[in-house]
């Protein structure tokens, strides 16, 4: 399906036009010395007392002639390896929040690695969901070696490929590391089959942080994907207007590209995107506001004006609750970013601007996810589809139930998971349920029934001694 | 006897193979077996594993009607066998059956005569648009345990009413209206004195339990 386009070539001109002058002229702020030490090295402008960086439009542009124009995203299970390469869309589970509604007692509480277990329960039993990001941060666990604990709870419970959420070290990245070689079985394998990857977001206005560069370098230097993240909110820490929103949330992509290419050529990169708007009655945030959506769209058109691939929008929204506000936020958003193009679109599971974890948020939105895909399958003419024998088969007033198309066609119908379109009667006999209540059942029955494949008995106790060590020699600053 | 035969119809039909089932079937009249056990252990047991996979969400409409339609593709191959053997299906009970006047809707009542005619109920379909009249006198012609009427639209719906009315009226010894189509309800069934099926599945089963026949 032709992607839709917001933007016009000339527009994408202006923007990366544009996105160089900020980069050459106005310079990022960068927080990790090993940055600022690149980029010296690399003949960009470094004023280290300042920690300001301008980058030579030269620069910028060979960064992006080095990222390699598709991304393998591999899994435990081999057969479950993906590649994101512009012309599929995949799923995945949203991150990394820091509250969970609770499946049985619906209260908000703190996250638990058991949280992070279940959902990647979850996510392994769903055909549509291609890779598992950590969908919340566990409280219980040591701060810094919360995403061992993360990648423990997740790799024991699916096959799937692993997105590590953010971590303000390189010290726990590098044990990730060590731990993801154990699961694939030794660093040259994991090179070739890259079974984890990591966010890394860019602050804005024009802001480098620490956490998003140093671990992202230390993966890169293993050939592990990073998705390099911004998310400018217009109006406060971003322009108000849409196009300007988009300019400096591209800025932001290119410099923190244009580092992690300089340390690590081609290291394989995903143009993110997680643009919000503002409420301006109130100053909330949103991150499916009309405006919120349209800067992703323009993110999605960049990347592909750049042959990246993209991973932005979803079904996401700024609602408290699994409700009526979660649905259109979540709908409007996944179709429109979809559409677009984006790479990546699932994103299901959390609420209240990806920060809280539902349960049954997670199988309401997988029902979206999946329409959506269906729909952008777009339309398939030809002598077969066209079905025009087995009109003339029928002729008046037959029917089309018992033709052998009809048959053959079955199995491609769009199925729902949790939507109930049966009478009014048979819905009330089936005890009146709304469809988060049906949720809730099913997601109940899926914790419940489906078993993933374990991990091995020897690389499971190796994971263990992982996190044991590296809790011995990470100071814990919490 | 073989009844291998009979066991490979059961088992193919569920792939919904028609032209294998079929030419089974016809070769196993050939071999002389029993035409009503062909139907009843071979064709209906078929389909009935498909029903009940059917209930079980795990099949799809498209392939619970192929599956039908099989069944009765079948039974014509049988019948002309049954009659030189006058044999004869055991019949649970006679159903008069047609979409009621000014509605011309009538897939729905068109699968609820597959599975009745398949579970064994002798069908007199009076097709779609039939006047209330025509109800009333197919019903006492062929002295009718059911008459089932099915309405799509608002508008045609209270025709049902009517259909009720009249068969009180008439004092035809038919007992038993069931309602059924897109916009009737258990509610609408109850106040016109009739019985409801929600879908042709339902319909089998509700007019079983109004003769107190079968499973």
């Amino acid at each position: 399906m032709k992607p839709l386009e917001l933007l016009s070539r000339d527009d994408l001109e202006a923007i990366h036009k544009s996105s160089l002058n900020i980069l050459e002229e106005i310079g990022v702020k960068i927080y990790s010395d090993k940055a600022l030490e690149i980029l010296e090295n690399s003949a960009a402008y470094v004023d280290r007392d300042k920690r300001v960086a301008k980058l030579p439009s030269y620069l910028v542009e060979e960064a992006l002639r080095k990222c390699p124009k598709s991304v393998r995203l591999c899994a435990r299970n081999p057969k479950l390896d993906v590649t994101l390469d512009g012309r599929h869309i995949y799923g995945t589970t949203d991150g990394a929040g820091t509250s969970t509604i609770d499946l049985e007692t619906g209260e908000r509480r703190l996250p638990t690695k058991e949280d992070v277990a279940r959902t990647a329960i979850v996510a392994d039993s769903l055909d549509y969901i291609n890779m598992y990001y950590t969908c919340v941060t566990p409280m219980e666990v040591p701060k810094n070696t919360h995403i061992l604990h993360e990648y423990d709870a997740a790799i024991n419970n699916t096959e799937k490929h692993f997105i590590s959420g953010a971590t303000d070290q390189p010290e726990p990245a590098s044990y990730l590391i060590k731990m993801a070689t154990a699961v694939v079985g030794g660093v040259e394998e994991l090179r070739k089959r890259p079974i984890v990857s990591s966010v890394a977001c860019m602050a804005s206005p024009l802001i480098v942080p620490l956490e998003a560069i140093d671990p992202s370098l230390e993966f890169g230097k293993y050939g592990l994907p990073v998705e390099v993240m911004t998310m400018p909110i217009a109006g406060a820490n971003g322009p108000i207007t849409v196009a300007g929103s988009i300019l400096i949330g591209n800025a932001q992509f290119l410099a923190g590209n244009t580092i992690i290419q300089m340390a690590n050529p081609g290291a394989p990169i995903m143009y993110s995107s997680y643009p919000l708007s503002m409420d301006m009655k109130t100053g909330a945030f949103s991150v499916a506001f009309p405006e919120a959506s349209l800067i992703t769209v323009g993110h999605i058109q960049m990347a592909k004006y750049y042959g990246l691939p993209s991973y932005g929008g979803g079904t996401i929204s700024s609602a408290k609750v699994p409700d009526e506000h979660a649905a259109y936020e979540k709908a409007t958003n996944a179709l429109l970013c979809t559409l677009a193009g984006s790479d990546v679109c699932g994103t299901i599971g959390l609420v209240e601007n990806y920060s809280v974890l539902s349960y049954e948020q997670m199988l309401i939105d997988y029902e979206m996810y999946t329409m959506i895909l269906k729909m952008h399958e777009g339309i398939k003419v030809d002598d077969d589809t066209l079905a025009l024998d087995v009109i003339r088969n029928v002729g008046q007033e037959g029917h089309f139930l018992t033709q052998k198309h009809t048959l053959l066609h079955s199995r491609e119908v769009w199925v729902p998971m949790l939507t109930d379109a049966r009478p009014y009667l048979t819905w009330k006999e089936a005890g009146a349920k709304s469809v988060v209540e049906r949720a809730g059942e099913k997601v109940k029955q899926i914790l419940k029934t489906h078993k993933p494949e374990p991990l091995d008995s020897n690389v499971k106790e190796k994971l263990t001694e992982i996190i044991k060590d590296a809790e011995k020699n990470i100071a814990n600053t919490s | 006897m073989s009844q291998k035969i009979i066991d490979e119809i059961r088992e193919i039909l569920p792939t919904y193979d028609s032209e294998r089932v079929l030419k089974l079937t016809r070769d196993a009249l050939a071999q002389g077996l029993d035409p009503l056990q062909i139907f009843e252990q071979g064709l209906v047991k078929g389909l009935l594993i498909v029903e009940d996979k059917w209930t079980k969400e795990e099949a799809y409409l498209p392939e619970l009607m192929v599956a039908a339609d099989i069944v009765t593709k079948g039974l014509e191959i049988l019948k002309p066998e049954l009659k030189a053997r006058n044999e004869k299906r055991r019949t649970l009970g006679k159903v008069v059956i047609g979409t009621v006047e000014g509605d011309i809707h009538d897939i729905g009542k068109n699968i609820v005569v597959i599975m009745l005619e398949i579970a064994g109920f002798e069908i007199y379909d009076l097709g779609k648009n039939v006047p209330i009249e025509n109800f009333i006198e197919k019903a006492k012609e062929v002295d009718a345990d059911v008459i089932a009427a099915s309405a799509l639209m608002t508008t045609t719906m209270t025709v049902q009413k009517e259909l009720a009315d009249a068969i009180t009226k008439s004092g035809i010894k038919t007992k038993y209206l069931m309602v059924g189509g897109a916009v009737t309800t258990k509610e609408w069934a109850e106040q016109i004195g009739a019985a409801y099926a929600a879908d042709a599945i339902a319909a089998v089963r509700v007019v079983k339990r109004l003769l107190g026949v079968g499973d």
